[in-house]
């Protein structure tokens, strides 16, 4: 089980490498049900686990689980049940969207009837009815996005694996493609693993994740969950001509009381939410001191926060 | 008793609309055998430029003109050939067997033609990650290739004879009676697929070592007429044995064809020093060098597929 809800794909000490390259190493992870975001820096792994995932490639070390089945000896019958989207431009440029759609929906198993309706309905799901007929190549590089997520889900399949869906998108396109990729997580029944080195994009549209550096899973969990790890107290002061440096003052008071706390700036003081007596600790110190206070709040860690602090990286994607 | 609008129009309060939408599939789903028919369909209709602009489909649809065009050349004169004073022209109208005598450059430009569409738009579009990411494997999806290509190789290999056999037999031209009727109806079976098999796998072969479709095709042509060319040169430049023209790819399957029709093989040496019958090559050698030769290229085409990355 994955935060109360069914696994859908377990990893456990996955390793793969690829000649001198260790792509994967000792990877351990669950996807549950919805939208995962599988994050990480270019070259952290990402696709090598989905080639893994797909059962494309067999794990040099570690046991892998999709759907109850382990890829690499049950290939067929576990794609059957997979949709993918690669990160590249991958679709020929000469053949119409609706006949691109069709052909992976027969690959999957629907027959030819069934598939050529699940092709136009997929279609229009991604906002290409009106242009399903049209030639791939004269597709603009979202609409071309639009076609292979289409193509992903055509098959209704149980898991969508989305590899850098909005690669190459403009801002507008993009927040068009997160919006599809959260309806066919949330609407349609599917779970979705969505690869990027966005780190917006995935706190945006995934309700878990999988974080990986350098072939190792770093964190992963429940988005909320994630999030709620030493959550904080942010306290944001006035200052004025008698008090450059209210903030070095307050945490000062609050460590006199016992409370762990740091000014981050001279008007920012950060304490760490350390049960529910540190609010009554807070404010006592707050009227004491006659501070004037802008803004109070409790603030859980963004995904970029938990990035850093797990990857041990100074610096963003 | 008669109803009144409100009876009609007014329900309980519990009426819904329900959207159609997207819904999901419940319908039957088939196993690999399907999806290799798919992608086999799919390569076929690429092969021949169906259901793609027009440029696409002029070099497909000319090779397989010029391997029909000499049969129906064929038909054609024995139909307006003088009854009973026709006899040389009528001669000059070869059987089936040798028929593939005519069309060898169609059936070699076809082959070269349609294997690299096969393969390499695949993998230079990276396209096979997706379909290898569906119940196909990499040893599936070749098969489905092989079989688009075989298959359209038979529109060069088996039609033109087959057409040239029911001609000639409508004009009472054909097989003496119903048993040579269909025993050469059997040869025409067995030499056009034997045929296309060969050429299947030779062609194929060269576009697997590949992603670019001018070079595969350019390889492929180098490699039926070069091997013709380098046997050629052993066999009589450097007085080296006759077997060696057992692998110039441009005749062994020609050879395998004759045999099927139980015809004289080709002449293995200049008439100025053998005669005009110099010795053909045994069939043993023939047959033995076309197994080999169908199991090497297709050895070479599924190593390359089996050993192909992607989503790495």
């Amino acid at each position: 089980m994955f935060g109360g809800v069914t696994t859908v794909v377990t990893g456990v000490d996955v390793a793969k490498r690829w000649g001198s390259t260790q792509a994967l190493n000792g990877a351990s992870f669950s996807v549950g049900e919805g939208v995962t975001g599988l994050l990480g820096a270019n070259g952290a792994g990402k696709t090598t686990l989905l080639g893994l995932i797909l059962g494309l490639h067999r794990p040099d070390v570690g046991t892998l689980d999709v759907l109850g089945h382990d890829p690499w000896l049950a290939g067929s019958q576990v794609r059957a049940k997979l949709g993918y989207a690669p990160e590249h431009d991958a679709l020929p440029p000469d053949v119409a969207a609706h006949d691109v759609v069709r052909h992976l929906a027969e690959l999957h198993g629907l027959p030819r009837r069934e598939a050529t309706s699940r092709a136009s309905d997929a279609l229009w799901e991604v906002g290409l009815g009106e242009e399903r007929f049209r030639p791939v190549g004269t597709m603009s590089t979202g609409q071309r996005q639009r076609v292979k997520l289409a193509q992903a889900i055509v098959h209704d399949p149980e898991l969508v694996l989305l590899d850098e869906p909005t690669d190459g998108l403009d801002p507008t396109q993009r927040e068009a493609m997160l919006g599809l990729i959260h309806h066919v997580g949330a609407d349609l029944g599917m779970h979705v693993v969505l690869s990027s080195h966005l780190l917006e994009e995935v706190e945006r549209v995934s309700n878990a994740v999988v974080i990986l550096e350098a072939g190792r899973v770093v964190a992963g969990g429940g988005m909320a969950e994630l999030s709620k790890a030493d959550p904080e107290l942010v306290v944001d002061l006035d200052r004025d001509d008698s008090d450059q440096d209210p903030a070095s003052r307050l945490a000062a008071t609050l460590a006199e009381l016992g409370a762990a706390a740091t000014a981050s700036s001279p008007t920012r003081v950060v304490a760490v939410l350390e049960g529910p007596g540190i609010y009554d600790v807070v404010r006592d110190a707050l009227a004491d001191g006659g501070y004037s206070v802008r803004r109070l709040q409790r603030r859980t860690a963004s995904l970029e926060e938990i990035y850093l602090a797990s990857s041990g990286r100074g610096a963003a994607l | 008793m008669s109803l009144r609008a409100s009876d009609v129009v007014a329900g309980d309060g519990n009426a819904r609309i329900f959207e159609g939408g997207y819904r999901p599939y419940r319908g039957i789903r088939l196993g690999v055998g399907h999806s290799v028919w798919a992608l086999a369909r799919h390569t076929i209709e690429r092969i021949m430029g169906l259901k793609r602009p027009a440029r696409y489909k002029v070099l497909p649809f000319l090779a397989v003109l010029i391997a029909y065009l000499p049969a129906i050349a064929f038909i054609g004169i024995v139909a307006l050939a003088p009854p009973g004073g026709g006899r040389r022209i009528l001669d000059f109208v070869p059987g089936p067997g040798r028929y593939y005598g005519f069309i060898t450059a169609a059936i070699i430009l076809f082959a070269t033609l349609a294997a690299p569409e096969a393969l390499c738009p695949d993998k230079r579009s990276r396209f096979l990650g997706v379909y290898l990411a569906s119940p196909l494997n990499r040893t599936t999806y070749l098969l489905a290739k092989a079989i688009a290509v075989g298959t359209v190789l038979l529109l060069v290999t088996l039609g033109p004879p087959l057409l040239l056999l029911i001609g000639l037999a409508l004009q009472n031209h054909g097989p003496n009676g119903f048993s040579d009727f269909m025993g050469t109806l059997g040869q025409i079976l067995v030499a056009g697929v034997s045929l296309s098999l060969m050429f299947g796998a030779i062609s194929l072969a060269v576009p697997s070592l590949t992603d670019r479709r001018a070079l595969a095709s350019a390889g492929s042509l180098l490699l039926i007429l070069g091997s013709g060319a380098i046997t050629g040169t052993v066999t009589f430049g450097l007085k080296g044995p006759r077997n060696v023209l057992a692998l110039a790819l441009n005749r062994l399957p020609f050879e395998l064809a004759l045999r099927i029709f139980t015809l004289p093989g080709l002449p293995t040496g200049p008439e100025r020093e053998f005669g005009a019958h110099s010795p053909p090559l045994s069939t043993a050698v023939v047959v033995g060098a076309s197994v080999a030769v169908t199991a090497v290229a297709g050895a070479v085409t599924w190593w390359r597929v089996v050993g192909l990355e992607v989503t790495r």
